[in-house]
């Protein structure tokens, strides 16, 4: 009985260090009208400016692009660049940590991607500089 | 007889040290500089000027060369980026750098933003929380660049990436 209980402790012990927890965010709603990805990857052992940084990425989309979320005319991925399932995007946008980037579309076919990770970094201790650029930038690759 | 050949011996083997010792005085009577100090001697790099064969100073004005300084920023309570940032800048300076560490031409400064003697830096490099800064001082102008979005991207997973970016940055501030 002892042995039994160690060893199902063991077991569930093992799990909660082996296991990464998968919890992306992807909203991609409607291939056909997509103008824009958004993509912001992060590490397992996230940092309270990487937090932040998520946090301001989903605020401004929330609440400014919330219809454009809802066509699909903006998607949004929120990635943990550690699990093995990210590993082509993780290599496709050198997003080995905490990286922000955008991905504008037209008909279908990928047109350019812009890194703003340099530049997140940068903001991101000024939230409503933050939210107002990264707005005008969205604008800018839908219009 | 046995005794008077060891006396014999300690003579000449006295003698051998004492005369490796006047050796190693130069002729003014000072004793050589060791390897240690010499390795320590630091050079100023704002004040290296050209000499000519004959060891005359040449008519050429002294050379002014540029300065690097790396600023790692962090706060009190790190995160595993923010340490491999700061390990990586290191192993970058110590790997590539290390003359130029030694002779003052570079400098780190890992610095705690929480710290109220580091305010006036990090408000200067607008660092609140971790940050990678270089900067080239030459001739009193100030270049930085901020690589502190390289540093999240590349440090803990892909430390060899990071570590060309910073070597390239140092190796072109340095020209």
């Amino acid at each position: 009985m002892k042995k039994t209980v160690i060893i199902s402790f063991l077991l569930l012990f093992s799990v909660g260090v082996f296991s990464q927890k998968n919890n992306d965010t992807i909203i991609a709603n409607n291939a056909q009208n997509l103008r824009l990805k958004v993509f912001y990857f992060h590490i397992t052992n996230r940092c309270n400016t990487c937090f932040s940084i998520e946090k301001y990425v989903r605020q401004t989309i929330d609440n400014n692009f919330a219809n454009q979320l809802e066509l699909g005319i903006v998607d949004l991925y929120i990635l943990n660049c550690e699990l093995p399932e990210n590993r082509d995007l993780v290599k496709k946008y050198d997003a080995y940590g905490a990286t922000l980037a955008l991905t504008s579309y037209s008909n279908g076919k990928e047109e350019k991607s812009e890194d703003l990770t340099g530049w997140a970094f940068k903001k991101v201790h000024e939230p409503n500089i933050f939210i107002s650029e990264l707005k005008a930038k969205i604008e800018e690759s839908i219009k | 007889m046995k005794s008077k050949s060891f006396c014999v011996l300690i003579g000449i083997i006295s003698l051998l040290f004492i005369s490796s010792c006047t050796n190693s005085q130069n002729k003014s009577g000072e004793p050589e500089k060791t390897d240690t100090m010499a390795q320590t001697e630091v050079v100023n790099p704002d004040t290296v000027t050209s000499v000519d064969t004959t060891g005359q100073p040449m008519d050429k004005p002294k050379q002014e060369l540029s300065k690097v300084l790396i600023y790692n920023f962090h706060v009190t309570n790190r995160c595993v980026s923010c340490i491999a940032i700061e390990e990586a800048t290191t192993k970058t300076l110590k790997t590539y750098f290390a003359a130029e560490l030694r002779q003052g031409r570079i400098k780190q400064y890992i610095l705690n933003v929480d710290d109220d003697a580091n305010s006036k830096v990090a408000e200067k490099y607008q660092a609140f929380g971790s940050g990678l800064y270089v900067t080239r001082i030459f001739k009193g102008k100030e270049t930085t660049t901020d690589l502190t979005g390289d540093g999240f991207k590349f440090a803990k997973n892909k430390e060899e990436k990071f570590i060309e970016i910073l070597k390239n940055k140092i190796s072109e501030y340095l020209k």
